[in-house]
């Protein structure tokens, strides 16, 4: 009964909609459609409502060590209308998917925050809002993107552009060819879609040899000012922190489409460290779209526990440690993918030795370009990087 | 009752009845003589120094020595009796008066209806009436009755009833005539046939002997029928006409005001204790309230035992012993006490090394010291509980009802215990919920509170006059009135009236009010000392917050809750002459606790009961909320009808919160005994028909009580 729904449903919106709907959107229609039909068959039958949301947690999250990446686990939630303590969430659920049908039919995408104003109402008959902060919004997307396999693209969402890329290349981003060389002083803005629709490689047109990512925007300013890239012919970008879908969508196509190695510029503290992990096997909280984004070559080449003596840097630029971070140093320890690796251990283990953090940052009190000119060049020479 | 107390180890001991009579007035002159040379400490001082001048000789000191009688002693010394100011005055009197009457219909087996009168004669004077419809006295009788101190049927015995002593009505009527001169009025009434008989008394202070004023010394016959309704009315009297009766008009200095200890609160507790009373109420504003019985069915007559051994004291055994003509120790113990079989006085004597067969009277000093300490070491079986009558689990509640408004109703009669001998029986009724009393006054009655009151500010005023409203409560009506703290009641101008009057109808009081409690000992109200009394000291002991109610450490739970107490004994202890508190014995305490906590267990089921209803209704309100949200939403996805699915989700949602409906509609508003079991002496009533609730506006502020 459900299957013959759907489909007249999904004619009957097709229909009335001005755009043409691709066949991916099609697709997530069918899903969007179809997780509305059970609720009308559950109140027919006077049951009651409920989806079941994979759970994404860490107990839920598996690391496959054959692929070398997190995969999601079976573990679903149930969240029920009827429920006291989900009552809301599922209305939300709800609501956000109503959201989402809106944005394929008229063919247009809006940003989380857009979305968020979009279902942001005051609940008929009381002082209550549907939502009151975005954060409460972006789970809840996060929660029917699993529910429904689609991505978050699919649903016609983006985020805002996170993340820079400067270097030797040159691809079609929506029909404009982007050449990478010539980015001025502010470089290419990473969209938050990088999606093979909007963008396209040329691999005759990437004279890249590799890519170099740093963790934020003014490390990277560092290495562009000083046009490292086209002195080693690489790709270099940044994700502002812990990198955004968009960034690590974008690395993994160039790793994967055009060959190209990866390597990574992060501070020494344990943040860099998940940092590296997230790049590399997927995050937790997203570890459904791992596949689309994981990278397992990418390589660690910096900052490392052992520079302080190796780099001779003065006693100033120690940050001391404090509990979260000795805390989360050993958690990070611990993680399958970090357990059996002996280098792993052994530079976390230094670094709570030291009871200090290093930010790559801390370099310029060497020299201001020691980074780009001394550190790694050497390291990329001596091929020393922790995998 | 110290005094008494003293006074009946010296007559107890007096066999025959009638001459104990003339026993208690020479015990009582004695004590009272003894006390007198504490009252001249210039005698004293000067037997001692008697190195410099002689002010005086002893022959000279006895001329004035001499006989103190005991309505002399009270006339200065009637702070003891309750006559302490002249508004404890007008309650003690009407509370002798009352007590008197209900003991002399329950004996008489009448079901007691009760007329109180009070009218205001001048500045601080008053006409008190009260009427019975209980057997009459006879002619002779009423003189000594109305006119002399310690004269009556009660002290002798051990037997649970309300007065005990014979002093009370008597010393109010002495105190009227001290206060204004006016003699006692009676009138008594033993048949319809008959004819009423009229007496004016005063009494004689010196020789306590009553002087009767009028019909030459003789009281007047008043014939039956309309034409001795005339005459009575000549005399200034409110008869009621009855078949049978007595009522006693007594003018005394006074003073009226309503709130904590007034006669009011009196009446209202007493109605409480006994739901087997009506009681018609006039009071000096001219308010008619009544209060109905609730029991058509008078408690059992309480039966007169024998003291216990293990309640008597030394001197009294001795006393006792050397009174006891022609008896052995053995036949003595068997026929003084209860509980003594001739193999436990055996046992007795064994263990003090006395002789059984010994005459009693030839047991000295030192023989009576081992009897005494023999009984504490022999096992005794405890005292026959059957001769007291407690008000019973139904009656309480049902007199709780009747009188307190609330929702939630439960009672309990613990088994009966001994303390020092003597048997009691401890009961306990609670009533939960029901408006608050400033929220019951009517405009025209706030009026006149302030008018009457002499607290400084409003602040005391709400206090004193609101029973069981606490400082926080009466903060929050000020402040919610915006009225100033320190503002006198009395000049509070119309429309700060008005304002204070809205305050005190809105704003939730319950939250900080303090339980209400109701002492009570056989039957009668205690209403001064609760700090000192054991049943306050118990209530602060107990936990009541594992019973859902809040409650400070060491004070009194908060909340909309009354509490009555009801300790009945042959021999209730209280801690002074004056009969105000109970006296902390650790039986009664633990007595006391065990009950409470039966009635705090029901309590506290009904309490999260209603809290789990009031979860379940916010649950389904959540569902409703989103549902429409969700209809919406599905519709906007798929197309399907939002009004039907909206419809099929809220059914859904019934279902779902279906057993919710189902409490809802039972719990906290109607009884229904299979879905929470509170065991026995529950009742739980719906708030919004409570009659006392409604007829406590009514009555007290609209009828202005012409009818009697």
């Amino acid at each position: 009964m459900a299957k013959k729904k759907v489909r007249r449903a999904a004619g009957a919106t097709a229909t009335k909609t001005r755009v043409k709907l691709t066949p991916r959107d099609k697709k997530t229609m069918n899903s969007l459609v179809g997780l509305a039909d059970r609720v009308v068959s559950a109140a027919e039958g006077r049951r009651d409502p409920y989806v079941d949301i994979p759970s994404r947690t860490l107990s839920n999250v598996k690391y496959s060590p054959r692929k070398r990446i997190l995969e999601m686990g079976s573990g679903k939630n149930r969240r029920q209308l009827f429920d006291l303590s989900q009552a809301k969430a599922y209305m939300r659920t709800m609501l956000v998917a109503s959201g989402c049908k809106r944005l394929l039919d008229q063919g247009k995408t809006t940003s989380l925050r857009g979305l968020f104003y979009m279902l942001k109402h005051t609940i008929e008959g009381s002082k209550e809002n549907t939502f009151d902060e975005q954060n409460e919004c972006d789970t809840i997307i996060e929660d029917v993107e699993v529910l429904l396999n689609s991505i978050r693209e699919e649903l016609h969402l983006y985020a805002e552009n996170r993340g820079a890329m400067v270097g030797a290349i040159t691809f079609t981003d929506k029909g404009d060819e982007i050449n990478c060389a010539r980015m001025g002083s502010g470089g290419y803005a990473i969209p938050s879609i990088c999606e093979p629709e909007v963008i396209q490689f040329d691999k005759s047109k990437c004279k890249a040899k590799f890519i170099l990512h740093v963790e934020k925007g003014t490390v990277w300013q560092r290495f562009n000012e000083d046009r490292f890239w086209e002195k080693h012919n690489c790709i270099l970008t940044h994700g502002s922190g812990q990198p955004p879908r968009g960034v690590r969508r974008m690395l993994y196509r160039l790793h994967n489409e055009l060959k190209l190695p990866l390597y990574c510029v992060l501070d020494n503290d344990p943040w860099g460290y998940y940092i590296y992990s997230v790049i590399k096997q997927g995050s937790i909280n997203l570890a459904f779209e791992s596949q689309r984004m994981a990278i397992p070559d990418a390589k660690f080449l910096g900052l490392r526990s052992i520079d302080f003596e190796r780099c001779e840097l003065s006693d100033s630029v120690k940050i001391a440690l404090n509990d979260t971070d000795r805390k989360r140093a050993k958690q990070v320890a611990r993680y399958p993918w970090f357990e059996k690796k002996r280098d792993w251990q052994r530079e976390i283990q230094k670094m709570i030795k030291n009871d200090f953090k290093l930010e790559v940052e801390s370099l310029i009190s060497k020299d201001i370009s020691y980074v780009t000119e001394v550190y790694v060049p050497e390291r990329l020479q001596q091929q020393d990087w922790l995998d | 009752m110290a005094k008494k107390k003293t006074v009946t180890k010296g007559a107890a001991g007096a066999k025959p009845r009638k001459k104990v009579k003339k026993k208690v007035r020479k015990k009582r002159v004695a004590s009272a003589e003894a006390a007198a040379p504490a009252a001249e400490p210039e005698t004293n001082g000067e037997v001692k120094k008697s190195s410099t001048k002689r002010r005086t000789t002893a022959q000279a000191m006895a001329a004035k020595q001499r006989d103190i009688s005991v309505s002399e002693f009270f006339a200065k010394n009637r702070h003891l009796l309750g006559f302490d100011n002249p508004r404890k005055a007008l309650l003690t009197t009407i509370k002798e008066a009352v007590d008197n009457s209900l003991d002399a219909c329950e004996e008489a087996g009448i079901l007691p209806e009760i007329w109180v009168h009070i009218e205001s004669t001048g500045v601080d004077r008053y006409k008190v009436g009260i009427q019975d419809n209980g057997p009459g006295i006879l002619k002779k009788q009423i003189p000594l009755i109305f006119g002399k101190l310690l004269y009556g049927s009660k002290f002798h015995r051990l037997r649970q009833s309300r007065g005990q002593q014979g002093i009370g009505i008597s010393a109010a009527g002495m105190y009227g005539v001290q206060t204004t001169g006016k003699p006692v009025k009676i009138i008594s009434k033993v048949s319809a046939r008959k004819p009423a008989h009229y007496y004016e008394i005063q009494i004689d202070t010196k020789r306590n002997e009553p002087k009767i004023l009028n019909g030459k010394g003789e009281g007047v016959d008043i014939p039956p029928g309309d034409k001795g309704a005339k005459e009575i009315e000549k005399h200034g009297i409110e008869w009621v006409d009855q078949p049978h009766g007595t009522r006693v008009t007594i003018e005394l200095e006074a003073k009226y005001q309503r709130g904590r200890g007034s006669v009011d609160e009196y009446l209202h507790q007493t109605a409480i204790a006994n739901p087997h009373v009506t009681l018609h109420y006039l009071d000096p504003d001219g308010n008619q309230r009544d209060y109905d019985r609730a029991a058509e069915q008078l408690p059992p007559e309480p039966k007169e035992i024998l003291p216990h051994p293990y309640g008597v004291e030394l001197g009294r055994l001795a006393a006792l012993l050397g009174e006891a003509d022609g008896q052995t120790v053995t036949q003595f113990f068997t026929t003084s006490f209860s509980r003594v079989s001739p193999g436990v006085a055996r046992k007795i004597c064994k263990g003090a090394g006395v002789s059984p067969r010994l005459p009693a009277k030839r047991v000295d000093r030192n023989g009576a010291d081992k009897l005494y300490h023999a009984i504490q070491s022999t096992k005794i079986a405890p005292p026959a509980t059957d001769c007291i009558c407690p008000i019973g689990e139904e009656l309480i509640l049902k007199g709780l009802h009747q009188v307190v408004p609330g929702e939630f109703y439960a009672a309990a009669t613990r088994p009966p215990s001994v303390y020092r001998g003597n048997p009691f029986v401890i009961e306990v009724g609670l009533a939960y919920g029901g408006t608050a009393p400033t929220q019951n006054v009517t405009k025209d009655l706030l009026e006149e509170l302030i008018e009457e009151t002499d607290a400084r500010t409003v602040r005391q005023f709400l206090i004193h006059t609101f029973n069981g409203l606490g400082a926080e409560a009466a903060d929050r009506i000020i402040k919610t009135a915006g009225l100033g703290t320190r503002s006198a009641p009395g000049k509070l101008k119309p429309k700060d009236r008005a304002k204070l009057f809205d305050a005190m109808k809105n704003v939730n009081v319950s939250e900080g009010q303090m339980m209400d409690v109701l002492r009570l000992a056989n039957r009668v109200p205690l209403q001064f000392q609760h700090a000192a009394c054991a049943i306050t000291q118990t209530i602060m002991q107990t936990n009541w917050r594992s019973y859902g109610l809040s409650q400070s450490r060491g004070s009194l739970p908060k909340g909309p809750v009354t509490l009555m107490v009801h300790m009945a004994s042959v021999w209730v202890p209280f801690t002074s002459e004056s009969k105000e508190a109970v006296a902390s014995y650790p039986e009664i305490q633990k007595e006391i606790r065990l009950a409470m906590q039966a009635v705090g267990r029901k309590l506290g089921m009904f309490l999260r009961r209603r809290l789990r209803v009031k979860q379940q209704t916010d649950r389904r309100e959540v569902f409703m909320r989103y549902l429409k949200e969700v209809s919406t939403a599905v519709s906007e996805i798929n197309g399907a009808g939002q009004a039907a699915l909206y419809d099929q989700l809220v059914k859904v949602a019934k279902k779902v919160t279906a057993d919710a409906d189902m409490q809802m509609d039972d719990r906290g508003r109607k009884i229904k005994a299979e879905e929470v079991d509170y065991g026995e002496n529950v009742l739980i009533v719906d708030p919004t028909n409570h009659e006392a609730a409604i007829n406590r506006n009514t009555k007290t502020g609209d009828d202005d009580g012409e009818e009697e």
